[in-house]
């Protein structure tokens, strides 16, 4: 396996997680205290030759951290509200503690293409068409309206064009992530400069570029049919298809902000927050706390017991002292009220969790 | 791909560097000359279109051309309402190639001829006094035509036998009406395609039968009346070649009268089908045509809606309508247009070019129609003084008064059809006289 090679500008180590495997460079001088995905204690480090990371080099290009912390706190806020019997460690105070900057990798392809194409492509114009309303007495009333329309005519061509930067995973999961976390605007991408890793963890590629390249082939296709649109100075292009010979392709990475933190649920298990660090995409399960939910439905269920039997006494009572005996009905139904509502905190906390569980994509 | 690039293709601009685009070869129009000489190529006369046969005829030496052009019907191409396509119909008028047109100072016609041919006769008041001047050019021209399938000498016999088909006119109409030669001209119309799609909303009366208790009359009694209950609903209509004459300068109560045209048989527009007849510009635009057309299928759609109402009793009804799929064709159908005296009055005649059916202006022998009146009267106005007269004389004889009552009800009926056959011969020789 390759050393890490310079260019990284600081010191860069791999890391592993013990717990859910998860590979990771970070900055030599500071490791990360937890895992950012599974938020175990401790990541251990890992010689050259066992981290298998297929891609030594420095990335090219870097989406910086763009959230601001005034939208960063707001969201924050808003996750960790509105949830019933809040779990203790699940506040915003904790959640900004434990907060650590982490990138996701992403392969980039440049290639020279040179293809034959054939596809329909389509101009729009419009049409001019009517519209009208009758109603007795009122006659009709008649309105232009303009439809648009696409004319679609036949178009081939050839094309020999270099393509950079096409986008293709490098992780398994990154479709996940992106369902959870919302796309990215790539075009805001800049140079690498160590300043980006200095306090962040990148997330090791766990997709060779030989793999990925599928997926690659599919973003170049994309980028030569949009090309091709625009060639024909068309406005759109359909059955786009082509006989391709690619160049040798030269592959680089991208990294991805992300922000991670956890908290911890009941069992004591994190629960993983993960935040879009460009658009503030907050994505993360909220967990009402069900021991909590438990103890104050004991409560109230202990009261409405103490009231049952005082109510049950006072019933008795009754045969000596008449008004006892109403005191005591009243405050029997009031008991069994109460006694029914004591299931209200736990049906309330396990309905919340299981509709959060179903809304969130696991990534 | 094996060959590139394929045939019938031709290079064209690309706006971007390093990419080549070709697109199918445009169809190049064959240029046409200004204007067109038939002439015969084995004895160098003029040759016409025969309507026989269908093609080029020399009526000298016999030399026959077949038609160019195979029958597109229904396929013929049509085109959309585009916004361009709307503007350039409202800056465009006439016709596409440069003819020899004449205006006519009488009627203010503009008839457009075929190079050579002169014409002593407007074809639409009769009058003989013609201007000349050149036809402007434009690009809105038409594409197809139905060609001429009835021959001219067929067009006498066909006027000379409606002439006296009716008992309406003049008994001599049939024989001393001077009919002028028939002229053969391409009249311009529109065809117009639409999807329409409307949905309504009215109240319909349903006659209901209830009983009710009278407390004057102690009795149970029945009563009918109505009740209004909200129905609604939805039409679809499909118009396909619906057609709008394209000139106002024909009487368009003639041609109404006339048979529709058969688009099935609309050819590809060749200048050899005009060879020998007139052709007429169009003096209603597009826009005109296409509004009128619109009319003409809103009314339709109306009344489909109306037709889904469970009962014909309705009130407050509203609908909103919806055209789509909306196209148009400018084409030229034949029609035999001629002119007839009879009593120093003029009349016009028209017949179909294509299915030979006529129309035209026939003058009406009122005597002969108040006489047929009179007729379909009489029985009841005779029988009804009868009855009157039996009946005063029932005064005396009471059997009388019931005869007379009895004619007078045989009388009142046969009064009330003979009004109603009288006003249906009035109105039909009025139709006929304002024609």
């Amino acid at each position: 396996m390759p050393e890490l090679q310079g260019g990284w500008g600081i010191p860069m180590v791999y890391v592993i997680c013990g717990q859910c495997d998860w590979r990771y460079l970070a900055p030599d001088t500071d490791l990360p205290e937890h895992c950012p995905h599974c938020a175990a204690p401790a990541l251990a480090r890992l010689d050259a030759d066992e981290a298998q990371f297929p891609y030594p080099h420095p990335p090219e290009l870097v989406v910086p951290f763009e959230v601001a912390e005034a939208v960063l706190a707001a969201r924050i806020e808003a996750f960790a509200r509105g949830i019933p019997f809040v779990p203790t460690d699940l506040n915003p105070a904790t959640l900004r503690e434990r907060m650590q900057k982490l990138y996701l990798p992403m392969w980039l392809v440049d290639s020279d293409v040179v293809a034959s194409w054939q596809a329909e492509v389509g101009f729009d114009y419009e049409v001019v068409s009517h519209q009208g309303r009758y109603a007795d007495g009122a006659g009709w009333r008649t309105e232009e309206v303009r439809e648009g329309r696409v004319r679609w005519e036949p178009r081939v061509g050839q094309l020999r064009r270099h393509y950079d930067n096409v986008a293709a995973p490098a992780l398994g999961l990154q479709e996940a992530a992106q369902r959870a976390l919302g796309r990215y605007n790539v075009s805001n991408a800049g140079d690498y400069s160590a300043e980006h890793v200095r306090t962040a963890i990148v997330r090791a590629p766990d997709r060779s570029p030989e793999a990925a390249w599928p997926d690659a082939e599919v973003g170049l296709r994309q980028r030569a049919a949009d090309e091709c649109c625009s060639a024909a100075h068309a406005d759109h292009i359909r059955d786009f298809r082509w006989a391709p010979e690619f160049g040798e392709p030269n592959w680089t990475l991208l990294l991805l902000p992300v922000y991670a933190t956890f908290y911890r649920d009941d069992e004591g298990q994190p629960q993983r927050v993960l935040i879009n660090g460009q658009t503030g995409q907050l994505s993360g399960v909220r967990r009402g706390s069900m021991k909590r939910a438990q103890r104050t439905s004991l409560v109230i269920g202990i009261v409405a017991l103490v009231l049952f039997l005082l109510s049950v006494g006072a019933a008795v009572l009754g045969a000596m002292v008449p008004p006892a005996l109403a005191i005591g009905v009243v405050g029997a139904v009031m008991a069994v009220l109460i006694g029914i509502g004591a299931i209200i905190p736990i049906a309330r906390v396990w309905s919340f969790n299981r509709r959060e569980s179903r809304a969130t994509p696991e990534v | 791909m094996a060959l590139f690039p394929p045939e019938g293709y031709v290079r064209v601009e690309s706006a971007v560097e390093g990419i080549e685009v070709y697109m199918p070869a445009p169809e190049v129009p064959q240029a046409e000359p200004d204007v067109v000489d038939f002439r015969c190529p084995q004895c160098q006369a003029k040759t016409a279109y025969s309507v026989a046969d269908g093609g080029l005829r020399c009526a000298y030496c016999g030399y026959y051309e077949p038609p160019s052009m195979p029958i597109v019907g229904k396929g013929a191409q049509e085109f959309e309402f585009t916004v361009e396509t709307v503007a350039a119909a409202r800056e465009a008028h006439g016709w596409g190639t440069e003819r020899r047109e004449l205006r006519c100072e009488s009627c203010g016609a503009e008839t457009s001829l075929p190079p050579g041919s002169l014409s002593h006769t407007c074809p639409f008041c009769g009058s003989n006094r013609v201007l000349q001047q050149d036809a402007p050019e434009d690009a809105l021209r038409p594409r197809f035509l139905v060609p001429f399938q009835i021959e001219l000498k067929r067009c006498h016999e066909v006027a000379r036998a409606w002439l006296g088909s009716s008992w309406m006119t003049p008994a001599s109409l049939k024989n001393a009406a001077r009919i002028a030669d028939f002229a053969g001209i391409y009249i311009p119309c529109w065809t117009f395609d639409c999807r329409t799609s409307a949905s309504w909303r009215a109240q319909v009366g349903h006659q209901v039968t209830e009983r009710y208790y009278d407390a004057s009359s102690k009795s149970w009694k029945s009563r009918t009346r109505t009740v209004w209950r909200w129905e609604s609903g939805q039409a679809q209509r499909v118009f396909d070649d619906l057609l709008v004459v394209g000139t106002e300068r024909l009487s368009q109560v003639l041609l109404g009268q006339l048979q529709s045209f058969d688009t099935r048989q609309l050819v590809p527009y060749a200048p050899s089908y005009l060879a020998g007849f007139m052709a007429h510009a169009y003096d209603v635009p597009l826009e005109t045509a296409w509004k009128r057309a619109r009319e003409q299928m809103r009314s339709d759609t109306h009344g489909a809606c109306r037709a889904q109402a469970s009962t014909s009793q309705i009130r407050n009804f509203s609908m909103s309508i919806d055209f789509g799929d909306e196209s148009w064709r400018y084409v030229l159908m034949p029609v035999y247009l001629a002119v007839y005296r009879y009593n120093d009055q003029a009349y016009q005649i028209m017949i179909n070019g294509q299915n030979g059916s006529i129309a035209g202006q026939r003058p009406v022998d009122w005597t002969k129609v108040w006489l047929a009146v009179a007729a379909m009267l009489a029985p009841g106005v005779l029988l009804g003084l009868i009855g009157v007269l039996a009946a005063a004389l029932g005064l005396a004889l009471p059997p009388s008064l019931i005869a007379g009552g009895g004619l007078l009800i045989v009388a009142f009926i046969l009064l009330l059809v003979g009004i109603i056959f009288a006003v249906i011969t009035l109105n039909k020789a009025r139709a006929m006289d304002d024609a």
